[in-house]
């Protein structure tokens, strides 16, 4: 072995007598491996070592097949570049960012949470006060757990997010209770929804800030915008009349009176008030946890009546522009909440008697104030349905608690008549068709009297374990709002949530709303319809028949002038 | 996704909420392990669920030599019994695309559908075919269009068969936000040198397949980073349902497809 190590000017030295030699024939391989390429520099005897080295270090199994791979990652290894030359400089890993975001929120709600501890301890007189005022936060975490044990839910990590992201807005903002809504996808960025309800004190200043708003807006504001361009128009044609003796000129042929157009704008249905309808729950959105939550504004019927009659997926930038058919007035945020609002009214379902009418322990006391827009809390003596009930197929066990919303646009039906009648009411209502009010679904409406989607019922229900039934419990998804999901234990537990695009399912398929009929510009009569010129016969016959009697030859002429006036006499 | 990776893939899933419970990856494992070795397949994968009145479908795919030709579907309704689906036939692909009503979860079930686009008197009018075939179908047709892998994760060897890498190590950071380094698996439809050289860093062995970023309209691929874009989804417009997730250079990705089987045709109006 000693032999072939003998160091290589030796051997050179050697080659002088001339005989073939084992170790020779080595030299000049070994001599051909070192040749450096010429363009990378690189020689094969030096990428071998580094081959060998890598495989015998990292001891992979079954290197021959992949052996190609092998070389090819050992040559990539070469170009990374070697920031060490540089100054020390540092690459942070990509999840800095979100470190950073997530931790300023952790320390918020951290902080905030060490502070009640305290009270609770110093201040204990203070302490129910201060209650209060903590707002009630759903517990995201347990929830989540039995939606996973339903196939349905977000990942912990999120969850976990998620859920400090609500503690953060109970601190930050004037809100009362928050709930998860759900997760609405965008095609840039996705949007986690939060449902509150305002403190009292909030809440009250919306509503006097509505009031403010709206309430002279209601009728005043909408003449007042449709008025001024018919004050133009007047005054522009009175001054014409004015300038038209001065001028003196040769009188321009008078005009026809421009036609006016009939169309009266459709009254505009009501905003309903902060804290009633679909404006009960205030809705916050962000983009991922941790980010600014953004209150999304209140909802007008018209964006309902509009979102109702297109498709459109998100974005995830609030700003963005909407493009439908019908138009939609406003950005991506009013989209957002008319969408929110119909999936709320659609798929918030419990199980029967989870909720109830007013505070559950004093029945009487239902109010019926505002026609049917009634309180409703949880039923204190509701002890849960047995699986069996929850997964019947006729769903009579599952109620809706969200509201319906009308065509309207609203959940509480407004008569568009209200104000003329109220001043006809002892005369005879001649004057306008009586309006059918419309009556959507009651309250509680179990999910049985729901329309069917082509033969398939608008639910179905899955129990999550056929395994172990002790810890089965019933799920259930809406086939009209792909992504809608609840669950109710044979316990007292039920929640609904929301992971989806925010898109009905509409069978067979979107069919966009058709443009209106082209109205007609002028009535179509005589005058303006299109007839064959009378020919020359024609005249001659015409001429002939109406002759005069007398013929007098010096007023052929004019008499041919009477006839025509004849002939227009006769047309209109 | 890989049946033996679901433990740790579950986190990763990200469509209309969808979770699988503990209970759905045990009974997958099972039954999909010991299917695979009734039939000596050499990988194995979950492919998605397709909802159904009664029951739904879960459905798998057993891969052999081929990567692309060579894939079997397995379906069932209760973890039991996977049936073979039958290979989709043209004609039932197309029908599958008329038939509006949803899934029964009776695979013998015969159904009839309607083609309005024919007249009265033709014969062809009003066809049945057996829920199984339209199982099929939709299947294929969501294969076709939707079924997705990052791109080296599929190499054709030079023997012409195509097998999956077995030395993936991922895409890179940069590459990962291009529609471009994703591409469908399915026999590949354009030339085979337009897949090739409208890339820069062409590679024989992996640039044989369609990338999404030439489907029509453009928009109705969806790709999201998240987590600092370490974690990528890819979802189509077209099949509400569908996703793909991969990490970032790590050789973990998986397709899944939970949903009722219905294309989405409002595609153009949702852009």
């Amino acid at each position: 072995m000693s032999q072939t190590f003998i160091l290589e000017p030796d051997i050179i030295a050697a080659t002088e007598n001339v005989m073939p030699d084992l170790n020779n024939d080595l030299v000049l391989a070994k001599n051909f491996l070192k040749q450096q390429s010429a363009a990378t520099g690189d020689s094969l005897y030096d990428h071998l070592v580094d081959v060998v080295q890598k495989i015998l270090s990292q001891k992979p199994p079954d290197v021959v097949d992949n052996f190609e791979q092998y070389s090819w990652e050992v040559k990539q290894e070469k170009f990374r570049p070697n920031f060490d030359l540089l100054n020390d400089i540092y690459l942070s890993p990509p999840q800095l960012e979100t470190v950073r975001r997530i931790d300023e929120m952790f320390k918020l709600v951290a902080s905030k949470a060490v502070k009640l501890d305290d009270l609770g301890e110093e201040e204990q007189e203070l302490d129910l006060e201060e209650d209060n005022y903590r707002p009630k936060i759903q517990d995201l975490v347990d929830h989540n757990h039995y939606f996973r044990e339903g196939g349905y839910g977000l990942a912990n990590s999120e969850c976990y997010a998620v859920y400090i992201a609500m503690i953060m807005l109970g601190i930050k903002e004037s809100v009362s209770t928050v709930r998860f809504f759900g997760k609405i996808y965008g095609t840039r960025a996705n949007y986690y929804v939060a449902e509150t309800d305002l403190t009292l004190e909030e809440l009250d200043r919306r509503i006097r800030e509505f009031d403010l708003k709206d309430m002279p807006g209601e009728g005043e504001g909408e003449m007042e915008e449709l008025k001024p361009p018919a004050e133009e128009q007047q005054e522009i044609l009175g001054e014409e009349e004015g300038r038209e003796p001065v001028s003196k000129e040769p009188v321009p042929p008078k005009l026809p009176p421009e036609p006016k157009s009939t169309w009266v704008p459709p009254v505009p249905i009501p905003v309903e008030r902060p804290g009633q309808g679909v404006n009960k729950k205030v809705y916050w959105v962000c983009n991922r946890p941790g980010d600014q939550w953004i209150c999304l504004p209140d909802l007008s019927p018209q964006h309902i009546k509009v979102a109702r009659l297109s498709v459109r997926c998100m974005t995830g930038d609030l700003d963005a522009e909407v493009v439908t058919f019908p138009p939609f007035e406003g950005s991506e945020r009013f989209y957002l909440r008319a969408q929110i609002a119909r999936i709320a009214a659609a798929t918030s379902i419990s199980p029967q008697g989870f909720f109830t009418f007013g505070s559950g322990e004093e029945e009487e006391d239902l109010d019926m104030e505002e026609g049917g827009d009634m309180q409703f809390n949880l039923n204190p003596f509701y002890q849960g349905h047995t699986l069996k009930d929850l997964l019947d197929s006729n769903l009579t066990y599952w109620v809706h608690h969200g509201r319906h919303i009308l065509k309207q646009g609203r959940t509480i039906w407004w008569n568009p008549n209200a104000e003329i009648e109220e001043g006809l009411e002892e005369e005879d209502d001649e004057g306008l068709p009586q309006v059918e009010p419309e009556v959507g679904p009651n309250l509680f409406t179990p999910l049985s009297e729901d329309a069917r989607i082509e033969g398939m019922s608008a639910w179905s229900a899955r129990v999550s374990s056929t395994m172990c039934s002790d810890r089965a419990l019933a799920i259930i998804r809406s086939n009209l709002w792909p992504g809608a999901v609840a669950y109710a234990t044979n316990g007292k537990k039920s929640e609904c949530m929301y992971v989806g695009w925010g898109l009905k399912f509409q069978p067979p398929n979107f069919s966009p709303l058709q443009l209106p009929a082209p109205q007609n510009e002028y009535v179509i009569g005589p005058e303006v319809m299109e007839m064959a010129d009378p020919t020359f016969a024609d005249e001659e016959a015409y001429r002939i028949a109406h002759l005069p009697p007398p013929p007098p030859p010096e007023i052929m002429g004019e008499g041919e002038g009477y006839g025509e006036e004849g002939e227009e006499d006769e047309e209109d | 996704m890989n049946v033996h990776k679901l433990w740790e893939y579950q986190e990763y899933i990200n469509v209309n909420g969808v979770m699988m419970t503990s209970e759905l990856i045990s009974m997958l494992q099972n039954s999909l392990t010991l299917l695979q070795v009734e039939n000596h397949f050499t990988h194995i994968q979950y492919w998605g669920q397709i909802y159904a009145i009664d029951a739904d479908y879960h459905i798998a795919v057993g891969i052999n030599s081929d990567a692309i030709r060579d894939r079997k579907y397995f379906y069932t309704t209760d973890f039991k019994f996977w049936g073979l689906l039958p290979k989709a036939k043209k004609k039932y692909k197309q029908l599958s695309f008329l038939t509006t009503f949803p899934f029964r979860g009776d695979p013998s079930l015969k159904i009839k559908v309607l083609d309005e686009a024919l007249e009265e008197s033709h014969p062809d009018r009003c066809m049945t075919m057996k829920e199984e075939c339209r199982l099929a179908a939709t299947i294929s047709n969501i294969c076709d269009e939707a079924e997705v892998c990052a791109r080296g994760q599929l190499i054709k060897q030079p023997s012409g068969t195509v097998v999956i890498n077995p030395n993936y190590y991922g895409l890179k950071g940069s590459e990962a936000k291009l529609l471009k380094s994703y591409c469908h698996i399915r026999q590949p439809q354009h030339r085979w040198n337009t897949n090739l050289l409208t890339r820069q860093d062409y590679n024989y062995s992996m640039d044989f397949l369609d990338s999404i970023d030439q489907d029509i309209p453009s928009g109705c691929w969806n790709l999201f980073l998240e987590q600092n874009g370490t974690l990528v989804y890819v979802k189509s417009l077209y099949w509400p349902g569908m996703m793909y997730f991969h990490k970032v250079r790590t050789p973990d990705a998986g397709f899944l497809y939970v949903g009722n089987g219905r294309k989405n045709l409002d595609v153009p109006f949702l852009l």
